[in-house]
């Protein structure tokens, strides 16, 4: 390992001093994507990436992308490679076209080095449910411990340093989640800020293009590169123009005002994680900053699963209705009529727990149901989202955890009797609140117990991702997790 | 017991924008399959839908001349089902905020009468895909999938098959006139499905109603009306409860054929599409739209009639929209020849295009050179006779109709000064025609025209001919 | 309050073209009484008759439209390449019927 367990800074001043080029840095990721034992990857894209590489030679001092390997989640529709979502129906489906953020990225010479795994169609957030089975946390070599989801297989890259770059997705909580668990960056940026052309949808009122790295500044760069209007493809995605994130990164927080929110904070389970937040407020407050500790409706943030869990079910029964055997994905054979066709592909194709959140999606929509399930979820979603704007109309920011436990075990037992079932609830999906609002929010490492690492995540007003990255950059500069890695540890 | 019926329509129209109404997918007819297709018409996972501006336009013209309301946002539901032919596993529409919303049309019907027929919504939806059924297996193209459609729904005021077929041929006047689809019944291009119940007179509750499909011609659209309104009062009267069903027109049989019962509805578990974002249509955009809307057939006919023609004209020339912009480019250049013209389109030019199987936009002969032949015929240049062998000339390559004249030596000579000359030296050639004239045979004057014509072999003006002789005549 | 049992469940997910097994049904159902009566409290939050139910994050008007442009067709390869049965340069099914 010579080059692995750097930032894009890092590797952009070797690459353009020319210590390094583009293809030493593939062929030593992909010598250690082989050697990969978490169950990250879907599809290796070996040939493409060395041929790729091997024709970038002249490095591009402005473009900080040039060269950079980086690794995909295989919800991201490749050009002539494999994308599977990890789900069998569409266990052998290629695209013929890119994603937006894939096209761009290309164009910045950036290389792919692999398509990685997720919760099947994005739906899920534990890592385990893709059809190659459980992706592994490398912070943890017994296996026990939740990667988180559904973004598994590009955090767990990450996180093992093989790449300083992971696209992921964040429907509810997707990337963020996952980077709390891989001590890393995980940014969603504002809802229309990066095209989703290309992304498999799961509930696109919620659906967001979200990347791992790192360090802040690696993230501010990739969202300079990747962001932007794309009218032709998504027509959500936002004519704001794409602001100079990198270059405005100066960690100066002085007079910003950040809320916690106790309804949240007395959620969590392990006091390390409590002690991380005290810990940020203090750095926050040496830095000239104002904190306040506000309160938010307890039953509104317990309202954010239920709420999420109609809406995005809701959504995701109809955006899944074009996997039906017929024009691409799982289909047998030897059917006799259409109706076969599908059935067979559908109920092959999809897991049981797939299968289930159709049904409740599917059920909240019809007529004598949507007022009381997905309007009235709808509804409350507006409200969540209110209040939320309230918070952030006098405050810059709002810093909470990430999640209420730090080793969150893969088999589900996470319980004792000190964590009632609202509380688990609030503290395990209160992010989703970013989804709703389309508010930018980012999570980055704040701790580490006993080896495993927990984040906290910052979320700001819409489009003011600047503001996130500064304070996220003075909590990094800090707390000092910057660019850790799984093996190399802190670097 | 008598009985009305109670007739709702609601009317698919494909239009014939350039690309499909969220992708931009090729719109043809009749190509090759699979051979215009983008990965949205084909549901691949990742693609977005992207609202076509020309179908927009289409959609508040049409709303416009059916007197609606115009929503100015623009708001998109999913309406989710699986069929083979549905390649997303749903169609985007507009449920909840459709673009026109209660407007009307006005039809004459044979009795003179004007009803006003009310129309509760229409709204912008897409095509499903193309299946072509084979003895045992079908086959799917997706040419047609994504194809934009408004969707026009009356409500149901509609009361007898006539009513009906005049309201579907106003509608199709509409939308072919403003250009917004070929409105072909028969091809599908316009397709309509009627909703039909009965109920005794003065009854303000309405009857179980039957579905009738597969309707391709407006004829058939009564032919079906009447057969169902006759079915359902003769089961009525004897005591025969009606069935919810689906029913198509059996064009043979000239009757309508049962499909299938309706069980329970579909749900069609409508929400907000979530990848469109709601389009604020500008005041200026509307306005824009409808004020470079074509001009509509109702409009046409009150300036066919200004122009001069009968109204039976003013409907004849109406009944092909190819047809009268030939005519509307002829008026616009000379408005005085607007009857003249309308002679030539309904005779000679028609006859020639029917002879050669040809629609008017293969005529070769263009406007303005039609005029330049009518104005031959107007100015005693060229016989009427005359000008139709000069017409044939011209349907080869549109050669300037004076020019073939000269080369077939047809001009006639209509200078009076020169004519008299050629009378006066034929008059003298024959001394014996005076005294016949004189002695009151008027046979001399046809001879002596004949004898000029004969001389100058056809070329001069008949009627100034004969006008000359008689006056040289009486002048002896 | 909702009604709903397994026999509706699974109707339900036939209408969506998969089936499940028993044990699946059982478990959905559990899944469903504990939504169900969530989502039946929530009903009784403050405020809700006063707002709207929203469906894109925050205000995304647009007056975008995409100019009638065609672009030229995929090819019938990258049209076809996924489908199992193909014939003609058509995807090949069962006879449809209805």
């Amino acid at each position: 390992m010579k080059y692995i367990n750097k930032t894009i800074e890092e590797l952009h001043d070797l690459l353009v001093a020319k210590v390094v080029t583009p293809l030493d840095l593939v062929k030593e990721a992909i010598e250690e994507l082989k050697k990969e034992e978490t169950n990250a990857i879907e599809t290796l894209c070996e040939k493409e990436a060395l041929e790729f590489a091997s024709t970038l030679v002249e490095p591009e001092v402005d473009n900080l992308l040039w060269g950079i390997p980086y690794v995909c989640k295989d919800n991201f529709s490749t050009k002539d490679i494999l994308t599977t979502a990890s789900s069998n129906i569409l266990h052998d489906y290629i695209p013929c076209f890119d994603a937006t953020v894939i096209k761009k990225l290309k164009e910045k010479k950036a290389v792919l080095l692999c398509k990685t795994t997720l919760d099947e169609l994005a739906m899920g957030g534990t890592g385990t449910t893709g059809h190659k089975g459980i992706t592994y946390n490398p912070y943890d070599p017994t296996h026990s411990y939740k990667m988180g989801g559904s973004s598994c297989g590009s955090a767990s890259l990450i996180a093992q340093g093989i790449s300083p770059l992971g696209l992921g997705s964040d429907t509810g909580d997707s990337v963020r989640k996952p980077a709390s668990y891989g001590a890393l960056v995980g940014l969603k940026p504002t809802w229309g800020r990066i095209s989703r052309f290309g992304l498999f949808p799961f509930a696109p009122s919620m659906d967001h293009v979200a990347y791992f790295t790192r360090s802040v500044k690696d993230s501010a760069i990739v969202l300079e590169n990747i962001a932007g209007e794309d009218l032709y493809f998504d027509a959500t995605s936002s004519t704001k123009p794409v602001d100079n994130y990198y270059s405005k990164i100066d960690g100066n927080i002085k007079g910003k005002k950040i809320a916690l929110i106790k309804e949240i904070n007395e959620c969590v389970k392990d006091q390390p994680i409590l002690d991380g937040i005290e810990k940020c407020k203090k750095i926050l407050e040496d830095k000239g900053a104002i904190v306040e500790v506000i309160s938010y409706p307890r039953n509104l943030l317990a309202a954010v699963y239920p709420v999420y869990m109609i809406i995005s079910c809701a959504e995701a029964t109809s955006n899944n209705a074009n996997l039906d055997g017929i024009k691409f994905g799982l289909r047998e054979g030897n059917e006799k009529s259409y109706q076969e066709v599908m059935m067979n592909a559908r109920t092959k194709g999809f897991c049981e727990l797939i299968r289930r959140r159709f049904v409740i999606g599917s059920y909240s929509l019809f007529k004598d149901n949507q007022e009381e399930l997905f309007i009235r979820a709808q509804k409350i979603r507006h409200l969540i989202v209110d209040k939320y704007n309230e918070v952030l109309s006098s405050f810059d920011a709002v810093l909470t955890p990430c999640g209420g436990i730090i080793r969150n075990p893969i088999d589900g037992k996470d319980d004792d009797a000190s964590r009632t079932e609202v509380d688990k609830m609030i503290i395990e999906n209160h992010m989703g609140i970013g989804n709703f609002g389309g508010f930018p929010s980012l999570s980055l490492p704040i701790g580490f117990d006993n080896g495993f690492p927990f984040g906290g995540n910052l979320t700001s007003k819409p489009f003011d991702e600047v503001t996130l990255f500064n304070i996220a950059y003075a909590l990094e500069n800090e707390l000092g997790y910057k660019n850790v890695t799984a093996k190399g540890g802190q670097n | 017991m008598n009985f009305e019926a109670v007739i709702g329509i609601e009317i698919h129209v494909e239009m014939k924008t350039k690309s499909k109404m969220f992708s931009g997918g090729r719109i043809a007819f009749g190509e090759e399959p699979n051979s215009c297709v983008r990965p949205l018409d084909m549901a691949f996972p990742g693609t977005m839908p992207l609202v076509n501006k020309q179908a927009v336009i289409n959609a508040i013209r049409v709303s416009n001349a059916l007197h609606m309301s115009i929503d100015h946002e623009l708001w998109f539901d999913r309406k989710n089902y699986f069929y083979s032919d549905l390649p997303k596993g749903y169609q985007i529409t507009q449920q909840a905020r459709p673009i026109g919303s209660e407007g009307y049309v006005e039809i004459k019907l044979s009795d003179g009468r004007v009803k006003k027929i009310e129309i509760e919504r229409l709204h912008m939806e897409e095509d499903t895909c193309k299946q072509l059924h084979m003895a045992d297996y079908t086959l799917l193209d997706y040419n047609r999938a994504g194809t934009p459609l408004v969707e026009i729904v009356s409500k149901p005021n509609i009361r007898s098959g006539e009513e009906a077929m005049k309201y579907v041929e106003m509608i199709k006047s509409i939308v072919v006139f403003l250009d917004v689809s070929d409105g072909k019944m028969e091809e599908g291009s316009l397709r309509c499905d009627v909703n039909i119940s009965i109920r005794p007179y003065g009854s303000d509750k309405f009857g179980t109603k039957v579905e009738v499909k597969n309707l391709n011609s407006t004829a058939n659209v009564q032919r079906a009306i009447d057969f169902e309104v006759k079915r359902q009062t003769k089961m009525l009267l004897a005591g025969i409860p009606i069935e919810q069903e689906t029913r198509r027109f059996d064009e043979t049989k000239k009757e309508t054929v049962l499909m299938r019962k309706k069980t329970d509805s579909v749900d069609y578990k409508y929400f907000t599409e979530p990848n469109i974002a709601p389009i604020r249509l500008s005041d200026k955009f509307v306005e824009d739209a409808i004020k470079s809307s074509p001009e509509l057939a109702s409009e046409k006919y009150e300036r066919y009639i200004a122009l001069g023609l009968s109204e039976d004209e003013a409907n004849q020339m109406l009944q092909d929209k190819a047809s009268s912009e030939y005519f509307d480019k002829c008026v616009k250049e000379e408005p005085k020849k607007a009857k003249a013209c309308w002679n030539w389109l309904n005779g000679d030019i028609l006859a020639y295009l029917n002879k050669n199987a040809l629609s008017i936009n293969q005529l070769k002969v263009t406007p303005h050179n039609l005029l330049s032949l009518l104005d031959m015929i107007e100015k005693g240049t060229l016989s009427f006779n005359q000008a139709r062998s000069v017409f044939e000339k011209m349907t080869i390559d549109n050669k300037d109709a004076e020019k073939i004249a000269d080369e077939l030596g047809l001009k006639q000579n209509s200078d009076v000064d020169a004519i008299r000359q050629v009378v006066e030296e034929t008059i003298n050639e024959f001394p014996q025609s005076v005294i016949d004239f004189k002695n009151g045979k008027d046979r001399a004057v046809g001879f002596l025209v004949g004898q000029v014509m004969k001389k100058t072999r056809g070329k001069v003006n008949p009627q100034i001919t004969s006008k000359l002789v008689l006056e040289i005549l009486k002048s002896k | 309050m909702i009604k709903y049992d397994k026999a509706l469940l699974k109707k339900c997910a036939n209408n969506l073209l998969f089936d499940m097994s028993d044990e699946q049904y059982e478990l959905l159902l559990k899944e469903f009484d504990v939504l169900t009566k969530q989502m039946e409290v929530l009903g009784d939050i403050e405020g809700l008759d006063k707002v709207t139910p929203m469906t894109f994050p925050f205000s995304v008007v647009t007056s975008y439209l995409r100019e009638d442009i065609p672009e030229e067709s995929l090819s019938k390869e990258d049209i076809l390449r996924n489908a199992k049965d193909v014939q003609d340069g058509q995807i090949k099914l069962p006879k449809v019927v209805g």
